[in-house]
Formats: structure tokens, sequence, C-alpha cells
């Protein structure tokens, strides 16, 4: 119990950390981010003066009250009202993020986990069979593999699959005739177009999993109660699995949930290869268009979804391992 | 009779590449009668360990069997295959570990761990498995609601009578026990030693006992095998080996042991300390030794408690010393005896200033301990050294030996250059290891523990201190290596006029080198006064539970009948 | 256990070369002895060859254009040209330049980062430590290439210097976090307390006697830390979000893309840069193979269980 409430106190003080880093992050910066978005949103039209408020309270304001301003952009945070998007003026920013958002989710989610579970599965395998071609194969592919750039290995996908062989759709979410409904149909022609930037994820991600699980599982392969557990005469699987494997998820877990960053931040550019209308593909968007309140909010998103992964491998860290229980 | 287990010719061989391949265990033959409780001893690196795993076919690369035969009920087991080899283990082979208190997986229940080896060979109808876990548990003394617990939830003697009774779930007709007491505390070791005796008696297994301490091992067995460099010098009974040892390797290590309540205690170059000149005139001698230091302190300790803060919310605090008065005069030796827990080593690092008393004060003459500065402590420093446990420990592995003694030497003696190595050599001089200039320039790896300990005797020397505190300085070594450097301490000792707080569970060493003593128990001292005299006539229960822990050769003359 | 430590110390004593940088010799020798970190050092030995000698290895210059455009490969351009008309093999050669450099930098400033927050982090004790792990937690969960991009995008072309501090800013705490588990181990080792107590001060404790046991880990780090550098530098360069006008892989493929190679089919443009950032990275990581087996003597190559 002790561990579960240090682990929501841990992940309340990241999360206000992270929105106050949002908050700092353009206050920071050389030059006036806030003048440049006004200069920026005044192409589209008169800028009126409550926007004006809402972009100085989210960007700062050279010589406001930074403690005043710090409150109004809590209150932003909290009523989730990050403004008016300039690039898709006038589209609400939340409005905008909460499109992108599943699409991102279920992908990175989707496959994080599967690569995890299946990279995690197969390291148990290479270390079990230490030395042998079924060690060396996956350790070597997957290492290789990992040290692919994530855009690199989208394009090559994108060039040889899609625009060579014509297997997939080379962008886009879903088809353009296909209208977004429940249906069977629709449902198919999403995981079709899912297949690419997915596979790209497992690609590049499994590798990490893989030798992480290998390195962790060498280390309790060499621990004594898995040579008492031989001693006892276990099956060989009790052994590989219950001793083993089962110690060495532990620091692989942590691993995992540290190593979440990076992948969202890999699907960033995934995205934007496959014009996959995620978070990425918008952050990119936002990007380029220097449209500040968007990529504020996507980032401070971004950031928050990793804390609650993380979060939520850390409540399952405690699940599995009975020392954190006491 | 048929032995059961029958070794011919074995011999195993490390082979890692980039180094020399080492023969851990030559040519090695004996055979085990059903029923024998037989004893494996031997110093580390003699090869008992190696031979251990080997007769249970649990070795692991590098190490390598590279001849011979291992007969187990006529059959030779290097030959088995895995699945035969692994049914075996139920009714044929177990093994306690050396660690068994990191023999179990921690994230099982110690049940689970039960029900494993249930299912791994089907032995156990699962409606006996409750009864038969329950009658375990009571075997090795333990009650039957340990079963629900986690490995981190128990001491480190409950994991190891768990793993005894989880080798004993097996049912075996050879139990190999290796070093099964040695990482726990004096008073837990003679307990667990005492429940593996009486199984044995109880179950009828035979046992191979592993150990590096002949007293422990003469105390509970009926015949010995010495290994020394990876052959057995001698194979005879207990008896025997007591009283008229063959091999000069086993006469040697029995030389070592000796009763401390004895009224006339001597070991190889230690002859009994009251023939000794231990008073005054060896201080005489030593002040004209440590001529250019001012006029020597005390360490008084004054009604000193140390309370740590409850490990973990919702406990208790723990009392780690508990109103402790005592003064160590210059020149003076004091032994400070306990069971781990004791508090023992808790009071050296007050005097040393690296805790801070919640309670009483320590002074070193005008020095109030708790209340130093930076530059005061390394006054303090100066002063009162430490002589460690751990020789592997406390050199760093990266310095030479020159580099280790210089550094005390340039910070408290302001020496540089050619006269700082001059005082190196010197000091290698004084701890005995010479050729001086060729241990200056070695590193800590290519000496052995004994030399290592010498170092870490002379970067003590280094400041020219007034109180040397030792803590533990033998027992990581080998049984015939400790009197070589007790002997050195108190050479030292006489000849420099340190004083020396000697902290040990050792109650033979205590005797031989210090005039006073201390029994600590839960953080009180239960009983202080003359050495020889407590330990000869002592009072305190807990005294006498100590002295009577110890491992004694003699002792086992009546048990071996 | 006792049985192999000693045996091993006793074959250590056995060579005796009482040097001071044995040590050193002897880690070398390791890395060298395990084919997979062998290979990466050949293949990283031959990227900074390259990138050394880019001008005389390079037959063109790296923005020398005027070439046919969108050529396929031929004779004279064995990679082809770019849309803008340069020779690809010669921007892929110099390229080597920038994604070397920014590895080797930016590695080693979070590396420096890492190891003075780490070390005083396993040194200190109390309030302090709980702010520094709070710290490290933190950058520790924080996405880094979002934070990098949004960074970037603040600042607006900063150049090679931005990537490098954005890199620097974001990559440090992974290092930090392993130095200081590794700093705590090592305190509690009694050579540590016995520096104490021979009047060390307490820098020279942390340089002298913890560090120099670090190396094999802090090794470790650093090649981990430029393999994410060389990485996150060609991310962003992709993106558009450093100096386009540079010549490095990242905007070579930053530039492809934009001129449509993928529509084009000219798959060498697409293919040999990625490959070479690959390769580069790969290389840091077969040696972290043999670096791992240095710190940790399990991970040792050995015969099958």
């Amino acid at each position: 119990m002790m561990y579960v409430l240090r682990r929501i106190g841990f992940f309340l003080l990241t999360l206000w950390a992270a929105v106050t880093l949002n908050f700092l992050l353009p206050r920071m910066m050389p030059g006036s981010p806030t003048d440049a978005a006004i200069a920026k949103l005044a192409q589209n039209g008169p800028v009126t003066d409550a926007t004006r408020k809402a972009i100085e309270a989210q960007l700062g304001v050279p010589d406001g009250n930074i403690f005043e301003q710090y409150l109004g952009y809590l209150h932003q945070v909290i009523t989730l009202d990050f403004g008016v998007s300039y690039t898709f003026y006038p589209q609400s920013v939340s409005e905008m993020v909460w499109q992108a958002f599943p699409y991102t989710v279920i992908l990175v989610g989707f496959v994080t986990i599967i690569a995890f579970v299946l990279g995690t599965l197969i390291g148990v395998l290479t270390a079990w069979k230490r030395n042998t071609w079924l060690d060396a194969l996956p350790t070597l592919t997957g290492s290789f593999a990992s040290t692919f750039p994530y855009f690199w290995t989208a394009l090559l996908l994108l060039f040889f699959l899609g625009y060579v062989l014509h297997l997939f759709p080379t962008s886009g979410a879903f088809g353009p005739t296909a209208t977004p409904a429940l249906t069977w149909d629709f449902f198919t022609d999403v995981l079709y177009h899912a297949a690419l930037p997915a596979l790209t994820i497992l690609i590049t991600s499994l590798g990490g999993w893989i030798i992480g699980m290998r390195n962790a599982m060498i280390n309790t392969l060499g621990d004594d109660y898995v040579t008492f557990a031989e001693a006892n005469g276990l099956k060989g699987r009790t052994v590989a699995i219950r001793y083993a494997a089962r110690n060495a998820i532990l620091p692989n877990l942590t691993g995992f949930g540290l190593a979440l960053g990076g992948v969202v931040g890999g699907s960033v550019l995934v995205e934007q290869v496959f014009g996959y209308p995620g978070i990425g593909y918008l952050l990119f968007n936002a990007v380029i268009g220097q449209d500040y309140p968007l990529m504020q909010a996507l980032f401070l998103m971004i950031t928050v979804s990793v804390l609650i992964a993380n979060f939520l491998v850390d409540i399952m860290y405690g699940v599995l391992d009975p020392r954190t229980r006491r | 009779m048929n032995p059961i287990l029958e070794v011919k010719n074995l011999s195993v061989v490390y082979e890692s590449s980039g180094f020399n391949a080492l023969q851990a265990v030559d040519h090695v033959s004996f055979a085990l009668e059903a029923g024998e409780f037989v004893g494996l001893v031997g110093e580390s690196g003699s090869g008992k360990s190696t031979l251990g795993l080997a007769i249970t076919r649990l070795q692991k690369p590098p190490a390598r069997t590279n001849g011979g035969q291992i007969f187990f009920r006529g059959k030779d087991i290097r030959e088995l295959d895995a699945e035969t080899l692994r049914q075996q283990r139920q009714g044929g082979f177990a093994m306690v570990l050396q660690s068994g208190m990191n023999a179990l997986n921690p994230v099982r229940t110690i049940r689970n761990h039960f029900i494993d080896i249930f299912r791994a060979h089907g032995h156990v109808g699962k409606s006996g498995w409750d009864a038969r876990q329950i009658e375990l548990m009571e075997k090795v003394g333990l009650p039957k609601e340990t079963l629900a617990r986690f490995p981190g939830e128990l001491s480190g003697g409950m994991r190891q009578r768990v793993s005894i009774a989880l080798a004993l779930s097996l049912e075996p007709q050879l139990m190999v026990f290796d070093e099964p007491t040695t990482a726990l505390d004096v008073l837990v070791q003679q307990a667990i030693m005492d429940t593996i005796k009486s199984l044995q008696k109880s179950e009828g297994f035979t046992a191979v006992l592993i150990s590096h301490d002949l007293g422990v091992v003469l105390e509970s067995t009926q015949r010995v095998l010495v290994m020394h460099e990876g052959r057995i010098v001698e194979d005879a009974p207990s008896r025997d080996i007591l009283e008229n040892p063959q091999d000069e390797y086993t006469r040697m290590l029995l030389s070592h042991y000796a009763d401390p309540r004895a009224e006339v205690v001597e070991l190889p170059g230690f002859p009994d300390r009251a023939g000794r000149d231990t008073g005054g005139a060896a201080r005489t001698a030593g002040a004209t030794a440590r001529d250019g230091r001012s006029s020597d302190s005390a360490i008084v300790v004054d009604h000193v408690s140390k309370v740590y803060p409850p490990p973990r919310r919702g406990e208790q605090a723990v009392t780690a010393v508990d109103d402790v008065s005592f003064t160590l005069e210059p020149g003076q030796s004091l032994a400070l005896v306990g069971a781990s827990g004791s508090g023992k080593s808790t009071i050296a690092k007050l005097i040393t200033g690296i805790e801070k008393p919640t309670a009483g004060t320590v002074e070193f003459g005008r020095l109030d301990v708790a209340q130093l500065g930076r530059r005061q402590i390394r006054e303090l420093h100066k002063n009162v050294q430490m002589i460690f446990q751990d020789p592997y420990s406390a050199l760093n592995p990266l310095h030479t030996v020159e580099y280790t003694l210089t550094r005390p030497v340039v910070n408290f003696g302001g020496l540089r250059g050619p006269a700082a190595r001059k005082r190196v050599l010197e000091l290698l001089e004084t701890v005995g290891l010479a050729p001086v200039e060729q241990f200056a320039a070695k590193l800590p790896h290519q000496l052995s523990g004994g030399q290592r300990q010498r170092v870490v005797i002379a970067r003590a020397l280094a400041s020219n201190p007034q109180v040397l505190i030792a803590d533990e300085p033998v027992s990581m070594l080998d049984v015939s290596l400790r009197a070589g450097v007790l002997a050195l301490l108190e050479d030292l000792r006489a000849q420099w006029g340190v004083s020396m707080l000697y902290i040990t569970h050792d109650l033979l060493s205590a005797r031989l080198v210090t005039e006073n003593i201390m029994v600590l128990n839960g953080g009180r001292v239960v009983e202080r006064g003359n050495t020889a005299q407590v330990l000869q006539h002592p009072e305190d229960e807990y005294t006498i539970r100590l002295l009577d822990a110890v491992p004694n050769p003699a002792r086992a003359r009546g048990a071996a009948v | 256990m006792t049985t192999t430590q000693n045996l091993t110390s006793a074959t250590e004593a056995a060579i005796k070369p009482p040097r001071r940088f044995a040590f050193i010799t002897r880690s070398a020798a390791t890395l060298w002895a395990n084919w997979k970190s062998r290979l990466g050092l050949i293949i990283l030995a031959c990227f900074i060859l390259v990138a050394i000698f880019a001008p005389l290895l390079a037959p063109y210059g790296a923005s020398q254009d005027g070439f046919e455009r969108n050529a396929d490969a031929s004779p004279e351009h064995w990679f082809g040209t770019t849309a803008a008309g340069e020779d690809v093999l010669s921007q892929l050669i110099y390229g080597s330049q920038i994604s070397v450099a920014v590895g080797f930098i930016a590695g080693l400033l979070s590396t420096i980062v890492a190891m003075v927050i780490g070390l005083s982090w396993g040194y200190i004790r109390g309030f302090g430590a709980d702010v520094i792990n709070f710290i490290v937690n933190l950058f520790l969960v924080i996405p880094g290439l979002p934070l990098m991009i949004v960074i970037a995008a603040y600042l607006q072309n900063g150049g090679l210097v931005m990537i490098v501090a954005v890199i620097v800013i974001t990559g440090w705490a992974w290092g930090a976090r392993v130095l200081r588990a590794q700093t705590q181990t090592l305190r509690s080792r009694d050579f540590v307390t016995a520096a104490r107590f021979s009047g060390e001060p307490a820098w020279r404790i942390v340089f002298k006697e913890i560090l120099p046991n670090m190396t094999s880990i802090i090794a470790g780090g650093f090649f981990g830390a430029a393999t994410s550098a060389i990485l996150a530098e060609a991310g962003l360069e992709f993106l558009g979000l450093g100096d386009s006008s540079i010549v490095s892989w990242g905007t070579i493929l930053y530039w492809a893309q934009n001129s449509n190679a993928l529509l084009t089919g000219q798959w060498i443009l697409l293919f040999a840069p990625g490959l070479c950032i690959a390769l580069l990275a790969l290389s840091l990581t077969l040696i972290n193979f043999g670096v791992d087996a240095i710190s940790n003597p399990r991970l040792r190559e050995g015969k099958s269980r």
C-alpha cells in the first residue's frame, strides 16, 4: 500500500512538473514567441483582445507578472482550453488534439505492448538457449534493427511495400472512400492503413526489448535460486519461466517504462513519413507552421500520456514484486 | 556393503579464455557408505566446493570434469542424460548451497517452492502436499506460518532452514551441505548445525558437510576428508584426524584450534599471553618508538546510546547501542565481543565519528567526537585508525600498494616525494611484506588475503595513530593465516604502544590479543573484565552460549565415539 | 564461488605486469577478444577515417551542384545525383563528418553531465539527494524527441550547436541514474571509508577512488549516449528542424523526401544515408556488447549453460 501511495505521489509531482515545464518552455526561449504567434494570427484577420489574452497566458508576456500568468495557464490546463490553432484557424486546439489522439494511442500503445511482450518472450528464449543459433540470430538481427532510425525504416517500408509493390496504402489512416463509422469495413480499412506504421515501430523497437530481457535473464540465470532450483530437479521450463524469467521481467519492466518516451518520440517521425493523422503528425505540422498553441498542447498531451503509462507500469511492478508490498 | 557414492580419479578443470586452465580437483578418489556423515575440509581455493558441485552434477562452465568417474548407486552420473539426471534428484542426491540465503526465489512464497518440487517429481500426492509441507517445516524447526511468507521476509537463518527443508522434501539418499552456515551469525550457525546433525540421524541420509572450518566438521562428522590444492591429503575417521593426524597439512590446520576457556591458550607463533610481557614494559618500549607524538589520550565512551529510525514506516526504532560506557586507556587492548546485531560495529562507527550517538558522549582527549567539524574529524582520524574486516573490499583494486600507503603518509605526515616513499617502504617492512620494493608496486589482486590484510594494517599505521580499531580483522581469512595477522597486530601494539579496540565474534582470537573484554548483547554490555578471567569463568548466560558455539575439535572427542 | 574467485586471482597474479594502466590494457584486450565489439570497433574506425579524410575520398565537393538532376547510378556518380544536382556519394562521405562529430560531442557532453550529477547524487544524502532523484526521474520519463522538437521549433534553425545542446539536455538522465547506482555500491565498499581514514578530501575520494572503478560503465554510457545522439540528430534534421543547408545524412533524407524520391524511385538516395546511420549506430551498440561484458562478468561469452 505504501508503495502505491508513493507512486501516486510521484506521479502527481511529475505531472505538476511537466505542466510547469510546458509553461516555462516558451518563456525561457530567446525572442518572443508571443509576438511571433500574434503576428502569425494577424494574417488570418484581426486579433481580438480575448484571443490576445489567451495567447499571452500560454506563451508569456515579456513584462507581465509571471505568477498571474501561471495561474491563468493552470486554469487553461484544467479546463482543457488551449485556444485556437493558427494553421487550422479557427479550429480549437483541444478539438484537434482529441481528434488525433485515438490514432496515436491505438497505434503506438498497441504496437508497443505487442513489441514488448514479443521481445520479452524472444529474450527469454535467447537467454535460455544462450550461445546457440537461437540466441545469436535474434540477438544480432534485433540489435541491428534497433539501430535503424525510425524514419528510415518507415521510408524503406513505404517505398518498397507501398510504392514499388503496392501492397499497402502510402498515406493516411483510412482510404479516401471510407467513411468513419463502426463498421467492419471501416475497421479493416483502418487496420490496413495502420499496418506499415505499426510494422515500422515493431521492427525498430523489438530489438531493444530482446536485448534488455536477454541481459536481465542471463543475470538471473546466474543467481543462486536458479542453481538451487536445478539442484532440486525442477523441470527446465519451470526453472526458465518461474524462476529466471519471472525475476528478470522486473528490471525489464522498469526499462520498458523508461523507454516508452523514446518510442513515442519515434512515432512522431513515423507518423510524419506515413502522413498518419495522429499526435506526432499534428505536432510536426504545428512546428512547421509555428503553431505554438497547438504545439504546446500536443507536447503536454504526449508528456502526460507517457507519465500515465509509466504510472501504470509502476503499479504493475508493484503487483509483480512482493518486496514492494511491505 | 556397496558404497552409495564412489568417486574414482575425478579431475575438474576451470577453463576460461585468456586465463591458464586451472586444475581445481586433481585425481580425487573416495567412497561413501550409506548413512555415513562425512566432512570435506579445506581452505579457500582447495577445490572442495568444486568437488561438491561435481558430485551433484551442478557444476557450470568454465568448470569441466576432465577425467574420472562418479558412481552413485553403481551408475556413473556423468553419463546420465538431462532428464534422467533431473529425475535422479528425487530420492537421489540433493544439495544445500553455500549461499542458502540467496537460494530462494524472491518472488515465490515458501509454499510455492515446495509445490514446485512436488510437481516436478510427483512423489507426493496432491492431497498430501499440505501435511508434508508442515511436517518438513517442523523438522527444520520453523512454524508452519512461514509457508505463506516470501523469502525477503525471513532472516538469513530461517532461509537456510527453508533450503534444508526443500532439499529434504526430495527424500534424498545423499545430501551435500556446502558451507551451510558460513554467512550466518555464530549462535545461528550452531543452531543450524545442530538441526543438520539431528536430521541426519533421524532421516538416515548419507551426508557430506563441506566446510573451511575443521572444528565444525570434527564436531559433527564421523569421517573427514581433508582437501588441499585439489587433492585429498587425508581421509580418516574424525577421531583419528583429531588424535593422530597423518598429513602435515592436517596437523597444521589442527594446530590453529584451541579452547578459549583453557588455562593456557597457545597457537603457532603465539605463546600463551600469561608468559608474555604485556604490561608496562611494552608501553615504555612503545613510547620510545613513537617520538614526536604528544601525550596519549584515552577514548572515553560515556553512557552512549544509538537508536536508528525504524527501517520501514510503522515498525519499531532499532536500538543498536544501549547505554554503553567504557574507557580505552592508552596502550590498552580491549575486546568488544558479541554476535552480529549486538551493536559492536556501531560502537566502532560512533568512536570514529562516522555515526553520531543519540545520547551520551564519546571523547577522545579534548575532542568530543559527536561535535567534530570536517577538519577535526581529520585530526581524529590521524590518531584513531581503523582496520577493516574484508581485505578484498578494503583496498581499491585499481591502486598499487604504494599509492594506497602514500595517501595517509602525505595527508597526515606531510611528507612528499622520496621521504614519503621511504616511509611507505618502512611501513611495508613493519608489517612483514618483504621485499618491500616489489610489494609496493603490486596491485591488490596480486596479493593473497593475508598479504592484503597486512597492507590494510600498514595503512592504518601510516598516520602513527594512538588507537587502532580492528573490526573482525581476521574473520575473512583462512584459519592458517589468522594467527600470523593476529601476531602482527599484537607485536605492533606492544612495539608502538598503540591501544586497540578489537571487535570480534571470535572468542579465541579475543583471548589471544586482548587484556580486557566486554561482551555485548542487544546493544548492552552484559559482562566485562579481564579477558582470560571472563572466558575461563563466564558469568552471564549469553557469554556462556557464545563460548559453547566456538567450534572446538577437542570437544569432538566426546562426540565422535 | 570462493573457489572461482580465488582461481581467477591466482591466475591473474601469475600474469604479472604491475603497471598502473594494466587495467586499461586488459579492458582493451577484453574488448578486442569479443568478436562483436571487435567488429564494432572496425566499423567505427572506418567511419572515423572516412570523416577525417572526406576531402580526399569524395569525388566532388559536398554541395557542388550543376550535375544532371535526379540521375541514376553511373560511372561518374556511383550513387546517382540529388534533385539539386549534387553527387550523392560525395554527400554521404561528407555527411559522415556531421554524424561522427555530433555523436562524439553530444555523447561526451551528456556523459560529463551524467557523471557530475550521478556521482554527486550517489555521494550526497538527505534532502538534496531526494531533489536530484526527482529531477532525474522527471527527465527520464519526459519524452526526449518531442521535447527536442518543441525546443528546436522555438529556436528556429539554431543549427548544430542547438541540436547538440538539446540532445545533451534531454539525454543525460539515464547515464546519471546508472552512475548513481554504481556510486552507491562503491561508496559502501570499505576502501572508500578507508580513504576517509587516510585523510582524503571528498573530491579526491570521488575522482580517485570511486570514478576509476566505473570506467567501463562510463564508457558504456558514452557509447549509448552517442548512439542516441546520432539517431536524434538525424531525426531532427530529417524533420527539417536543424540547419537544412548543411550536408548531413539527416538532411540528405530530408531533401530526398521533399523532392519526392519515393515517387521518382531513387531508392539509393533513401537507402544509403539511413544505412550509414544504422551502421554507425550499430558499431557503437556492438562495442557496448563488449563493454557490458567487462562491467558484468555474467554477460561474458562462455560455453552454453
